[in-house]
């Protein structure tokens, strides 16, 4: 067995323990009213997880029997046109991204919303700038 | 920049589905290409370019130098 089919395994088990063990604190009720939403993430994760490596391990097995699809799909993958059109759609994402937290921000003192709230939102941002910073001197060094 | 892709694929009686799955690139690639839309790396113009037997200066002409030839 290859390293990936055992980290999909792997990944596959821990997705039905968490949306069991969520399924199962629900009906139980274990957690106590501070906790009463972990169980719901739990299951909700859990079942994604499950149907994203599902998803996965079936797409893989079609595509060992079909390399001419799965040729075609590496191709529109990895194609430097592609690539650039994704790359490029990104960094107007990420300019627009930029302006929007800013006017979110404004929104949300304007609100009188807690300070904490504000602050969370802030540091999100600054962090945002903070990888793109990174990335930038990075990859002045890498290219 | 202008290129000659168009040409040196017709030459070659190859559709553009057929020179993209040579180039492993996607069709569209080659349809932009063409148009003259979208400019290639130099790993895929020198793909290109061995693959028609050609030097990259025959198949992709630098802008500058295609005004003046004009």
């Amino acid at each position: 067995m290859t390293n990936k089919k055992v980290i999909l395994l792997i990944t596959l088990v821990l997705s039905i323990v968490l949306f069991s063990f969520g399924f199962i604190s629900v009906k139980m009720k274990l957690f106590n009213e501070q906790w009463k939403i972990l169980p719901y993430i739990l299951v909700g994760v859990g079942f994604g997880a499950f149907g994203h490596i599902l998803g996965s391990i079936i797409q893989n097995k079609i595509l060992k029997k079909n390399p001419e699809v799965a040729k075609k799909i590496n191709i529109e993958k990895n194609d430097e046109r592609n690539l650039t059109i994704k790359n490029r759609a990104k960094s107007k994402a990420f300019d627009a991204m930029l302006y929007i937290f800013g006017g979110v921000m404004l929104i949300l003192v304007f609100l009188n919303v807690d300070l904490i709230i504000t602050l969370l939102i802030l540091g999100a941002y600054l962090l945002v700038f903070g990888i793109y910073v990174y990335y930038i001197n990075k990859l002045h060094k890498v290219i | 920049m202008k290129n000659r892709l168009e040409e040196f694929r017709k030459k070659h009686d190859l559709s553009q589905e057929e020179l993209a799955d040579e180039l492993e690139v996607s069709r569209q690639t080659i349809g932009s290409l063409e148009n003259g839309r979208y400019n290639p790396s130099i790993i895929l113009a020198f793909k290109i370019a061995k693959f028609f037997n050609k030097s990259i200066e025959e198949i992709f002409i630098y802008e500058e130098e295609f005004k003046n030839d004009k």
